[in-house]
């Protein structure tokens, strides 16, 4: 336990940049637009007018009204920072087992008495949970730091903020469902991340193109084999890639439904599912035979990922 | 005694050519071995699988344990320096310390600040900040400070000054070797080593072209230095080995009675490098 945990404080270590100036920046971002947009707002309305009628205008909406949407609200702009804790992760993964093998260092990292095993451990675990929990947490940050300023901001219209909407809108169950969503997603993902590991334990170089080549290639061969066959576009590769992403319990897309978006897992393409955001649902991703189907494919790659890791020196 | 490493007919393929041609190895523990041999001869490919980093044919224990199996149980009681530019270049050293502290179970924080407190590195420094030397110095630092049974160096002072790589092998000698340890070495510089090392392993197109101690060494080795007229009668008692300097011929024998040589010329006990030139040159023809 002491080495994974050394082992993993190694990754933070070397990744610190990804794993947390990216999100820090990015709230960063959030926070500096709120304060753009209230200077654009006093720039033009110096009165703050328009201001302060939305806010009396939200004051005469029902707690239930504001609760509702101040939960959407706090979920929604999760979007921003859940795409690129994506681009984060793969980007880690792809270089984790091919980075040490290019700069020699794995005869330092293999020199320890750590198995192959733990190593490949601590990998998956900073890409499934050490990642996701540091851009949870700068996220709720953002979210404190916004909410106080928006506080101040109701207070200088002579507004109450906790009538409003503090004590209305209750953060915890939206950052919990969105924590649940975030390890939720990393399982359901685990056959993508198997099988970046498995790339970057092998590929000689550019992971890149190792680990987006294969899959390309093979699902052009199966389209145009269809299309030959059938003359239709069938499903292909790039179907299953696509449905995955889509069926995945991820808050990452607002549906439509009726006259107002409302914010969904995955993208609600097809109705074979509840795409509506709740814990429930989640789980119900997590115990499918679709989740069952991709964690067998995770077993193999990892499987082979730890074998070539096995083998890998310098050369 | 039990054998630190011990290999029956150990083989390694790599496509179609050789690298390790059926070797047996016998080192015993309190040993400074020297493996040496030319490029390409297997030397790091015998290293390699000494330390679990590549698969073989044959058999082969360290201290009781199948490296290919139990790489990361057998790091426990062995280090390695691959050369030094291994380390990672992202890391600061207290990382360094840090990471190796937490999973080496023998490792001493004490013993390697003291060596570190001789050197220039800082806990701030970033490997990549460092010059080889210092790389090398903290390296060293971090393996001297494990309490292992085997330290394994392949060509340790590649690329650094001889300044530093006198230092090295006087502290590896003085403040680490003792007669529980057993160190093994590969080197192109074999003048550096020949007065630390207690055996000596020739490898040749990865075969054991000689296996013998020092002493051995001292015992069976001559090296005669004759004038001309005298080389004839020279060549007759069968050198290994013979060139030519300053108009001087020089024989090496092996097992020739030292009596008989003197009468011919000067004799010594050649130098590591001169019995490996001959030993290559011998198994070649």
């Amino acid at each position: 336990m002491n080495r994974l945990f050394a082992l993993v404080r190694r990754e933070y270590w070397e990744n610190k940049g990804a794993f947390r100036t990216t999100p820090l920046v990015i709230g960063g971002i959030y926070i500096a637009f709120l304060l753009m947009s209230i200077f654009t707002t006093a720039h033009f309305d110096n009165e703050m007018y328009t201001f302060r009628e939305a806010v009396r205008l939200l004051a005469g909406q029902t707690p239930e009204f504001r609760a509702a949407h101040g939960n959407e609200l706090i979920l929604g702009s999760s979007v921003f920072f859940s795409l690129v804790l994506a681009f984060v992760v793969f980007f880690y993964l792809l270089g984790a087992l091919y980075d040490d093998r290019k700069d020699r260092s794995i005869l330092f990292w293999k020199s320890l008495p750590a198995s192959d095993t733990l190593t490949i451990g601590s990998k998956l675990f900073s890409a499934m949970v050490l990642a996701p929990l540091i851009f949870w947490a700068v996220f709720i940050l953002t979210q404190i730091v916004m909410a106080a300023i928006a506080s101040l901001m109701v207070i200088s219209v002579g507004e109450n903020p906790w009538t409003l909407f503090l004590s209305v809108v209750n953060p915890l169950s939206a950052w919990g469902i969105l924590l649940v969503s975030y390890l939720a997603t990393s399982i359901w993902f685990l056959p993508l991340y198997a099988w970046l590991l498995l790339v970057s334990s092998f590929a000689p170089r550019i992971p890149l193109l190792f680990a987006v080549l294969p899959p390309v290639v093979f699902a052009i061969l199966q389209i145009w084999i269809a299309f030959l066959k059938t003359f239709t576009f069938n499903d292909s590769l790039f179907g299953l890639i696509g449905e995955w992403v889509a069926n995945s319990p991820a808050i990452i897309s607002v549906g439509a439904d009726g006259s107002k978006g409302v914010l969904s897992l995955g993208i609600p393409l097809t109705s074979d599912f509840d795409h509506s955001v709740s814990l429930a649902n989640i789980l119900d991703r997590l115990f499918s035979t679709q989740m069952l189907a991709g964690l067998v494919v995770s077993a193999v790659f990892l499987a082979l990922a730890l074998w070539l890791r096995h083998r890998a020196t310098d050369n | 005694m039990t054998s630190i490493i011990s290999a029956r007919g150990l083989t390694k393929r790599y496509g179609r050519t050789l690298a390790v041609d059926h070797i047996d190895l016998e080192i015993p523990p309190g040993r400074i071995v020297g493996l040496i041999g030319p490029n390409g001869a297997g030397k790091t490919t015998v290293l390699k699988a000494i330390l679990g980093l590549a698969t073989f044919d044959g058999e082969l224990s360290v201290m009781g344990k199948n490296p290919a199996r139990a790489r990361a149980a057998l790091m426990e009681d062995v280090c390695f320096i691959a050369d030094v530019a291994v380390l990672p270049r992202w890391i600061r050293v207290w990382q360094l310390i840090e990471v190796t502290e937490r999973i080496h179970k023998g490792f001493s924080r004490e013993t390697c600040m003291e060596y570190l407190a001789q050197t220039k590195v800082t806990m701030d420094h970033k490997v990549k900040q460092l010059s080889k030397g210092m790389v090398a110095q903290l390296h060293l630092a971090l393996v001297m400070a494990i309490d292992a049974r085997l330290l394994v160096l392949d060509e340790p002072t590649l690329g650094l000054d001889i300044l530093y790589r006198k230092q090295f092998y006087s502290s590896l000698l003085n403040d680490y070797f003792d007669e529980e340890r057993t160190i093994l070495i590969t080197t192109h510089q074999v003048e550096e080593v020949e007065h630390i090392l207690t055996d000596l392993i020739f490898i040749q197109d990865g075969k054991i072209a000689l296996d013998t101690s020092m002493e051995e060494v001292e015992r069976r080795y001559t090296e005669l230095m004759v004038r001309p007229e005298n080389a004839g009668r020279a060549r007759e008692l069968k050198p290994l080995y013979e060139r030519e300097l300053f108009g001087r011929h020089i024989f090496l024998y092996d097992n020739v009675d030292r009596k008989q040589l003197t009468e011919l010329g000067e004799i010594h006990t050649p130098s590591v490098a001169d019995l490996f030139v001959a030993t290559m040159k011998g198994g070649k023809s």
